[in-house]
């Protein structure tokens, strides 16, 4: 079982499909991952189970992988802490979990807009830019650079986990790309599709995952570069990218009701 | 049996020293003096750029690894909020180790009684006055010494 825990996610639901049956009925969604590099262990250790959870978990994945191979009952661990009941963040990763709030408004907007877009006679190319602008702007340098110049820093930055944030935020910022030059018709979509899941793996698994790991004095610290970041950039851009979705929430919120 | 939950009187004797171990010495973690609030000065130089934690008395009583889990790495002032007196000057002292001291993070520890939970008020209302703004943290610990929540707020 040893070489299974280190073998990766993607390879292991291509041979054996019930792997992945099983991991998404304990709520890890790796099946559908584009990437899929990161190994078995980590996977389960990311997401912390309660031990009875995890013990079974690991009990269904070998009995899947050997179906003919006499596995003994899980053994549990009591002394390992249980899965909270609820996330909580630390102050600086809430910020971080309250900018991607905004995005997920920009983000429910999308099929509206590309409906919108998609009707009209001519194409509103300040509607479209200003979207490129604010994941651009907002989603990519205010946002992401955090995570890549702060939080990123205080774990390993070649665990799978990582590399497959950093892969995220490449792709997206080639669909932006791609927005912007008009060679892509339907990256408005992929965008949406992308940044919905990123969101919600660092919302409900990684942010969780790294805030474990933080000691206090991390945290501290982490608040204060956070803090100097935003205020390099002044209190004027978020207020600009927050008034942008308001005027873009309303101008839909016609488009619906007219 | 009614009463104030601060002052209510609780025997579990024959819960005590059920587990753990006893075997090796613990260091104290202490690495100043003084300790009580009133009588520390924000401007003493084991407060500069630290993490703080700011303990209710009984809280060292209660939980048995408070130097090893709490108190090691960091500095530290008491208080009582049901007993002590001019607590307005707690609410400029916590307020000055956050603006002055530039301390990185207060960690409140206090009892689950709920005349307890002042300790945190005072702490909150000094951090909200303070104008650099730095993450708090709140511990409680329960009548029998375990951990019941510890949360950023």
């Amino acid at each position: 079982m040893q070489k299974v825990l280190n073998r990766e996610i993607k390879e292991l639901i291509t041979a054996y499909p019930e792997v992945g049956r099983v991991l998404e009925e304990y709520g890890i969604g790796c099946a559908p991952c584009s990437v899929g590099s990161c190994l078995l262990k980590d996977v389960v250790g990311i997401h912390n189970l309660d031990p009875q959870k995890e013990a079974t978990l690991m009990y269904r994945i070998e009995k899947a992988i050997y179906p003919d191979r006499k596995i003994s009952e899980p053994v549990v661990d009591m002394t390992r802490k249980s899965e909270p009941k609820k996330i909580t963040y630390s102050p600086p990763v809430k910020k971080l979990v309250d900018e991607h709030v905004l995005i997920k408004r920009l983000l429910a907007l999308i099929p509206s807009i590309v409906e919108f877009t998609e009707s009209s006679l001519k194409v509103d190319k300040n509607l479209i830019l200003g979207c490129v602008d604010f994941i651009r702007t907002y989603a990519d340098k205010y946002h992401h650079m955090k995570e890549e110049d702060i939080l990123f820093k205080y774990i390993d930055e070649k665990a799978e986990i990582i590399q497959v944030m950093y892969k995220d935020h490449d792709i997206g910022r080639g669909y932006v790309r791609q927005a912007v030059e008009g060679a892509e018709k339907n990256n408005k979509t992929q965008v949406n599709d992308l940044l919905t899941q990123h969101i919600k793996k660092e919302d409900e698994i990684l942010y969780p995952w790294i805030d474990r790991q933080l000691s206090t004095t991390q945290v501290g610290e982490m608040f204060r570069k956070c803090s100097e970041a935003d205020a390099s950039v002044g209190d004027e851009l978020p207020k600009k990218y927050e008034k942008f979705i308001v005027e873009l929430e309303e101008k839909f919120l016609q488009e619906v009701t007219k | 049996m009614s009463g104030c939950p601060g002052s209510k009187t609780i025997d579990f004797s024959e819960k005590t020293n059920q587990e753990g171990s006893e075997t090796g010495k613990r260091p104290s973690q202490l690495r100043q003096w003084p300790i009580q609030l009133h009588l520390v000065s924000p401007m003493a130089p084991y407060f500069q750029g630290k993490d703080i934690l700011l303990a209710a008395d009984c809280t060292a009583f209660a939980f048995g690894e408070f130097h090893k889990d709490y108190l090691k790495g960091k500095s530290i002032a008491i208080a009582c909020p049901k007993l002590d007196s001019d607590q307005e000057v707690y609410v400029e002292k916590i307020k000055s180790l956050i603006d002055d001291a530039k301390i990185n993070t207060l960690s409140v520890m206090i009892m689950q009684v709920p005349c307890c939970f002042g300790l945190a008020q005072l702490a909150k209302d000094g951090a909200e006055k303070a104008s650099r703004k730095i993450p708090v943290k709140q511990i409680v610990v329960g009548l029998e010494g375990n951990i019941l929540s510890e949360e950023w707020i």
